[in-house]
């Protein structure tokens, strides 16, 4: 246990870490310092070699912990959920839309899943991580410890959300090859219908989904700074993530308003599902701009007020 | 507190002041780059110069742009009527698609959520798309009148240029008409036509007319209601560009597992019916004053939505829907009707921005834009 504090950059004191977490970084432990770069310009390659190891064990941290790979799990199953039950009770020809696109082509499985999930639960998969991200270590009382290296608090702040983009576009790239799998097993393959009534090859019905994740992801990246910047005030993982929650609850709520319909560009979840313009013909790339714009608007302003409370926060535990 | 703390609360206050400024660069770039300039018009010549550049170019240039609808009429919220019915127009914010190849070329997008219904014209073939039932239909159009019976997603003043010509049929002693060169619409500069009626009764402020200024092809129109800044109602082109839009834009093939239906617009005998009905009821129809202030005055029962009275065929898939949705729109409104009274007799009375509805109690409809006390005034006269 005392031989954590003799490490040159350990980054945790075991004593004060949940045991989940001790085992995985003292595993990693006698790996890290063979894995340092060697000696390139002295400060900055130290320091760049520092960021990217720092990151490379938040990662680890993170896709350990059985907490965000339960949710990651649970994710998965809702697509196939989805495509199970189209199966089975999709038979009658009353359904229309997008329910009837799903049973006439494989692929539309993936926006369908991406458009139900998008809306509430993998935001709160991925507040779940980037809300803990400060909190969770403030309150366990590692925060302190974390400080301790002389690694500056912008480049913990700047790690901890690159942890946080990473499961988010892992949550939604697990979200869509789940529905992607489900729909070729389960529905016919072939040619893609546009919701414009175009038909498009396969590959591109593809490249289409590629562009849906990439979309997806950086709007769940912008709920992670959101997530984070409340994680930065606060002490209490749980507040954090139930507050990244409860306003993305509260913008849903207020978008259903028909008097405030002039704010809703502005919010989050109004963006959620504008990948709906991939499958236009053509794709509009206005709707997506707009959303993409959003999005960083949102994530400029969150980890900058995140980073001002945070590099100057007294840390007290 | 620290100096530090004053710095590093600097960064997402100045974040936030980009944010802001980017939200609201559109005019404040506008003003800063100065007004775009146009050679000075008086208002005859650009209608002429308008009216020589259509039958030059036989009709509008190619382009392709996206047209927005806003309507803030102050009516009371709506019931629900989905994003497809002409009546949802009424409130809100609405954008359709437009890509314009030549007179028979011609396509229309309303994209919603998940959904997209298009109207795609070419040639003699005209096709109505409607994802969300998963329906082609293949419009035959009889008689003389091709365009007329198009069940368009967008009513009948959708695109600007439907909306202008609507508007200069208005134009007479009744109105002052300016021009200014210096309006931009969609990132084009336009020239202003401003049309302000005369008589203090109407509720209208004044309607505003945006003309390109190299096509001469109107961008938007705008109508202000008295003692508003903002426009009631607002039809214009958001985006625009004017480079012939991508054929395939224009061929349309029924998808693999579509339903595919045949309709026949025309003479036909359900029309024939429409058009008595529709008869029948401008039979009643009187109309009290004239220009800004007109009045109409009609029977209530006719007037009450029972259907597609005004013989406008209702989006096919549909049917049905349409009626329903008056009917229930009609019943909202109703319930914010004053009582009014007065030496006319009495009845109910619905305000809005620009149009006051009278409903008297011996069964009479009013409607105008004009104030309560002229709409009461009609009312008088039997």
């Amino acid at each position: 246990m005392s031989t954590a504090d003799t490490g040159t950059r350990t980054r945790r004191t075991p004593g004060l870490v949940p045991v989940t977490e001790t085992l995985s970084t003292v595993e990693r432990r006698p790996e890290e310092p063979s894995d340092r770069p060697a000696p390139l310009a002295p400060q900055a390659g130290r320091r760049a070699g520092a960021f990217w190891r720092l990151l490379v064990s938040e990662l680890s941290l993170t896709f350990h912990r059985p907490r965000n790979l339960a949710m990651l799990a649970a994710l998965a199953t809702v697509p196939v959920i989805m495509g199970v039950s189209l199966r089975l009770f999709a038979g009658d020809d009353q359904v229309g839309g997008m329910i009837a696109a799903v049973a006439g082509n494989s692929l539309m499985l993936t926006f369908l899943a991406l458009s139900a999930l998008v809306l509430l639960m993998m935001p709160i998969a991925v507040s779940v991580v980037a809300g803990d991200a400060l909190a969770g270590e403030a309150g366990g009382g590692t925060l302190r410890y974390l400080l301790a290296a002389p690694a500056g608090r912008t480049r913990l702040l700047a790690v901890k959300y690159l942890n946080a983009v990473v499961y988010a576009y892992a949550v939604t790239a697990v979200v869509a090859l789940s529905a992607l799998v489900t729909g070729l097993v389960l529905f016919p393959a072939g040619d893609v219908v546009l919701l414009s009534g175009t038909t498009v090859t396969m590959t591109d019905g593809l490249l289409r989904i590629a562009l849906t994740v990439g979309y997806v992801g950086f709007a769940l990246s912008a709920v992670a700074a959101v997530a984070l910047a409340i994680s930065a005030f606060t002490e209490v993982p749980i507040g954090a993530i139930a507050g990244t929650v409860v306003l993305i609850i509260a913008c849903q709520v207020l978008r259903a308003i028909p008097a405030l319909e002039a704010i809703a560009p502005y919010l989050l979840p109004t963006r959620f599902t504008g990948f709906d313009a991939v499958l236009r013909s053509p794709i509009d790339t206005g709707a997506l701009t707009e959303g993409l714009l959003t999005f960083g608007a949102y994530i400029v302003m969150s980890l900058s007020i995140a980073w001002a409370h945070f590099t100057g926060k007294d840390v007290t535990s | 507190m620290r100096r530090g703390t004053y710095v590093r609360w600097g960064v997402p206050i100045a974040a936030a002041a980009v944010i802001g400024a980017a939200i609201g660069a559109g005019p404040v770039i506008a003003a800063v780059s100065g007004d775009p300039v146009l050679p000075e018009r008086s208002a005859q010549q650009l209608l002429a110069d308008a009216a020589a550049a259509a039958e030059k170019s036989e009709g509008m240039p190619p382009m392709s742009g996206t047209v927005q609808q806003t309507a803030s009429l102050g009516l009371p919220a709506l019931p629900d009527t989905g994003d497809g019915s002409p009546l949802s127009l009424l409130s809100g914010s609405h954008e359709v698609k437009l890509w314009y190849g030549d007179e028979d070329k011609m396509r229309l997008a309303l994209p919603t959520q998940f959904n997209e219904t298009n109207v795609i014209v070419n040639g003699d073939q005209v096709w109505y798309w409607d994802s969300d039932s998963n329906t082609a239909t293949r419009v035959k159009l009889q008689g003389e009148h091709p365009r007329e019976g198009l069940p368009t997603a967008a009513p009948t003043v959708m695109t600007p240029d439907q909306a202008a010509q609507r508007l200069l049929e208005q134009v007479d002693e009744s109105t002052t008409i300016s021009v200014s060169n210096t309006a931009e619409v969609a990132g084009r500069p336009a020239y202003q036509l401003t049309l302000t009626p005369k008589d203090p009764a109407s509720l209208v402020q004044e309607v505003r007319l945006a003309i390109d200024g190299e096509h001469y092809v109107p961008l938007r129109v705008q109508v202000f209601a008295k003692g508003s800044a903002e426009p009631a109602f607002q039809v214009g082109f958001t985006q625009l560009t004017f480079t012939p839009p991508a054929e395939e834009n224009f061929a349309f093939t029924p998808p693999a597992g579509a339903k595919v239906e045949e309709k026949t617009f025309g003479p036909s005998d359900a029309r024939q019916e429409h058009a008595e009905e529709a008869r029948r009821t401008a039979g009643d129809l009187k109309v009290r004053g004239e220009g800004w202030t007109a009045v109409a005055v009609l029977p209530a029962d006719a007037a009450m939505p029972q259907g597609d009275t005004d013989g406008a065929p209702g989006a096919p898939g549909a049917p049905g829907g349409e009626g329903a949705d008056a009917r229930a729109l009609f019943d909202n409104v109703l319930k914010t009707a004053t009582p009014v009274s007065g030496t006319w007799g009495s009845g109910k009375m619905i305000r809005t921005k620009l149009v006051t509805v009278l409903l008297t109690d011996d069964g009479r409809l009013l409607v105008g834009a004009v104030t309560p006390e002229e709409i009461m005034k009609a009312a008088g006269v039997r």
